[in-house]
């Protein structure tokens, strides 16, 4: 429960696990999002050049392979795993679903008017979530494609009248619940299988305008998680930014008791700036990690029961997307032109 | 026909063609203050000289550099290329960035200059060679390209400013170090920073209009008076300082939109960008030859995309707006419209997804009078690394820039006795875009 404090030695798991790097593996893109297939090393990577990459980290040599067909013609920002197939989710509108097994491209879509920034499969697979800059959420069925319903709630323009973005959704553990977030902080949550807003919460740190000395703005919400309970939301960020220009504010994460609609914690670190890109809880929620950057990369692990930091590591990029593994015991990065797999020693 | 209160385009303003003719005999110097002559001399198909003396120039500044790749030379499915598309514009074969749109469809009415090789990625001093078109010396200090228009394009009695320069936001203001040098202080930029007009403009509430023009009667008397028999420079200047205030303070309407209409402000949208922009509209129809309008700041190290996410889309709603505007007046062949900044962005992305400062190869757009419609000058490498055709420096936009604008870019000033050219010797003109 967010409100009673966890017993001290789940609290202190963060602090004792420690991750080494396993595996480096270069690459000249940018790997912007990643799935994982499930008690695997195997990771399907999208990319700035269009690709999405089949990448098994386990060999000796990983030899990353790239998936077959149209594809994507922007950079791809979101990956999904469904039964069979992982979908992606591109700058160039479409959703592209690729068969695991052969590799190849069997569908491509139309999906939003926009460029979309993210796509989510819910737990059990049938459906998957995509969201984009047209500012709407978007629920497909994962095997046949066909849209079951739209989810709008966030607004198409910022309060500076500049173009909104809405960067992130997470389905929660059972699948009821789907949260959506934007650029100016705001949240949505829905009911799955209804459409219909359940909560909507506010995180507006997230935000940073400048009116007056370059008159532009940047951040938002990044990154988007439930606890494996179900009952927390976090969010994550960067925190205010005087100059606008560089992520030169501080990694931000705020927790919600999201059914009570309460913020409990923002969590901003004193050491770590930037994006936070990326939030994973350990699957029996002792700790949650964050990951991101500005211009390297960090891991920012954070105890759910107290919201406090418990441990800040450089890493050797900025991260864009996370995966643990269901023990929590191997973790996989994909950030700018690399891939890390690390393994935990505690 | 009133010249100098006549700014704000309303019907009741409008100008009959017999008073038009009759003030044309009275010289043609008169005309190129006149609110309404660019309409009439479009209209009336006068002679190409007087065609030139109707030219102006809306500069906007894109301060911090804007991303090429983002606007007006975009690489897509390069390494450099990010993440938006290309898109076909009603010029056959010339593609822009996706950002923009309302540009793809008015590319008939532009000229894109797309290999600037400036070799200056400082903020301040690529600011100061953008706006000389070379670097001063040590002894002489060249005038800004706001400074040389006003002294070409403005008329010596000119009830309205000769140049404007809006830059609201505070960062890189000033950097570029605006300045008329030795053409004197009458040429130089009236700044407008944290208010969109002039400040102390309007008349003192307690004094009446009837006080206030007997005043100024009264002091004409005496300055007259005074004059008599004294031919001095330093009395010209003065009494033309005393007719520029008086004629500034009837320029009032020209920093104030409300009479615009609810399509207009509509048009060039919420923004204050918008908003200054549509007031350079303003001022260009009532005679300015100059108008700059700074929009920063683009200076995007970080999280590139997002930034030109929100500003692309801007320019591009605004610039389009202008044009549109100015064409439904019968302003776009006498108004020459320019967008530039201090340099482009690196091709290379860093890993804040940002891109960094670069002149290497670069773009600028021109729009309007004096170039050649749908004209695409220069060419860079597939990655946009450098240029491979066409490469041009800040002279040789200057002098393009001027050109098209019908000033001679080999005329020459004199500082003392000596002779000092628009550009440096040997600096020519993108003859190729010109009209």
């Amino acid at each position: 429960m967010p409100d009673e404090p966890k017993p001290a030695a789940a609290a202190s798991a963060a602090t004792s696990v420690e991750f080494k790097v396993k595996k480096e593996i270069s690459r000249k893109e940018i790997l912007l999002c990643m799935a994982r297939v499930p008690e695997s090393g195997r990771l399907y990577a999208g990319a700035s050049d269009g690709g999405v990459y089949d990448l098994d980290v386990s060999p000796e040599k990983p030899e990353p392979r790239r998936c077959e067909g149209q594809g994507h013609t922007g950079y791809v920002m979101g990956a999904a795993l469904t039964a069979g197939h992982v979908v992606t989710a591109a700058y160039d509108k479409h959703l592209v679903w690729w068969d695991r097994a052969t590799g190849k491209q069997t569908r491509r879509a139309p999906a939003h008017d926009k460029w979309l920034r993210g796509v989510e499969a819910s737990p059990d697979g049938s459906m998957v979530a995509s969201v984009g800059d047209d500012m709407v959420c978007r629920l497909w069925k994962a095997g046949s494609g066909e849209l079951i319903r739209e989810l709008r709630g966030h607004d198409v323009e910022t309060p500076h009248h500049y173009p909104s973005m809405l960067f992130c959704c997470a389905f929660s553990p059972d699948g009821a619940w789907l949260a959506t977030a934007d650029k100016v902080g705001k949240i949505v949550i829905w009911e799955s299988s209804t459409g219909k807003p359940a909560k909507t919460l506010q995180s507006p740190g997230m935000y940073t305008w400048d009116p007056k000395q370059r008159r532009h703005s940047i951040g938002g919400i990044r990154s988007i998680q439930f606890s494996p309970d179900g009952k927390l939301l976090a969010v994550g960020g960067i925190g205010f930014i005087g100059n606008v220009d560089h992520l030169d504010g501080k990694a931000r994460v705020e927790i919600f008791d999201w059914q009570k609609g309460t913020s409990l914690k923002v969590v901003e670190s004193d050491k770590l700036k930037g994006l936070v890109e990326s939030i994973r809880f350990h699957p029996r929620g002792d700790w949650m990690l964050c990951a991101g950057g500005d211009h390297g990369g960090w891991l920012l692990f954070i105890d759910p029961a107290t919201q406090k930091i418990t441990r800040e590591d450089k890493v050797p990029m900025h991260v864009h997307e996370l995966a643990l593994s269901e023990k929590a015991d191997h973790l996989y990065a994909v950030g700018h032109g690399r891939a890390v797999w690390w393994q935990a020693t505690a | 026909m009133n010249t100098k209160g006549n700014y704000c385009g309303s019907a009741d303003h409008s100008v009959q063609r017999r008073a038009f003719l009759a003030t044309l005999g009275m010289g043609t110097a008169a005309l190129a203050g006149s609110s309404a002559a660019p309409h009439l001399l479009a209209a009336d198909g006068l002679t190409k000289e007087l065609k030139k003396q109707g030219r102006r120039v809306i500069l906007l500044w894109l301060a911090g550099g804007a991303s090429q790749l983002e606007t007006w030379d975009p690489k897509p499915g390069r390494p450099t290329g990010g993440p938006f598309a290309a898109i076909p514009t009603d010029v056959p074969g010339v593609h822009i960035s996706e950002l923009m749109p309302l540009m793809a469809r008015r590319m008939k009415h532009s000229c894109l200059i797309r290999s600037l090789n400036t070799r200056d990625a400082g903020h301040g001093s690529g600011a100061q060679l953008m706006m000389r078109g070379r670097r001063d010396e040590a002894a002489l200090k060249y005038p800004d390209l706001g400074a040389i228009l006003a002294r070409e394009l403005g008329r010596a009695d000119s009830a309205v400013p000769d140049y404007v320069n809006f830059y609201p936001s505070t960062e890189g203001r000033g950097q570029e170090m605006l300045s008329p040098a030795f053409l004197g202080g009458r040429f130089g930029a009236i700044n407008l920073y944290d208010q969109s007009s002039p400040p102390n403009l309007a008349r003192p509430e307690q004094i009446s209009q009837g006080d206030h023009a007997e005043r100024e009667q009264l002091r004409e008397w005496f300055s007259h008076r005074f004059e008599k028999g004294r031919d001095l420079p330093t009395l010209r200047s003065h009494a033309a300082a005393y007719a520029r205030v008086t004629g500034l303070m009837s320029s009032q309407k020209l920093f104030d939109n409300s009479g615009e209409s609810k399509a207009t402000h509509e048009l060039y949208g919420p923004s204050q960008f918008g908003q200054q922009v549509l007031m350079a509209r303003r001022m260009v129809e009532s005679g300015v030859p100059f108008v700059r309008v700074g929009r920063a700041w683009w200076d995007s190290h970080g999280q590139n995309f997002e930034t030109h996410g929100e500003l692309v889309p801007e320019l591009d709603r605004v610039l389009a707006a202008l044009i549109d505007d100015l064409k439904q007046r019968g302003l776009l062949e006498s108004t020459l419209i320019v967008t530039v900044g201090e340099f482009g962005r690196t091709p290379a992305i860093n890993a804040s997804l940002g891109r960094d400062h670069f002149a290497s190869a670069w773009s600028a757009s021109l729009h309007g009078c004096g170039v050649k419609a749908g004209a695409v000058w220069g060419k860079t490498d597939e990655d946009g690394n450098k240029v491979v055709e066409g490469e041009v420096g800040a002279g040789e936009l200057f002098a393009t820039i001027l050109s098209a604008a019908g000033i001679d870019p080999r005329k020459e000033y004199h500082v003392g006795s000596r002779p000092v050219p628009l550009v440096n010797p040997g600096i020519k003109p993108i003859t190729q875009v010109l009209a």
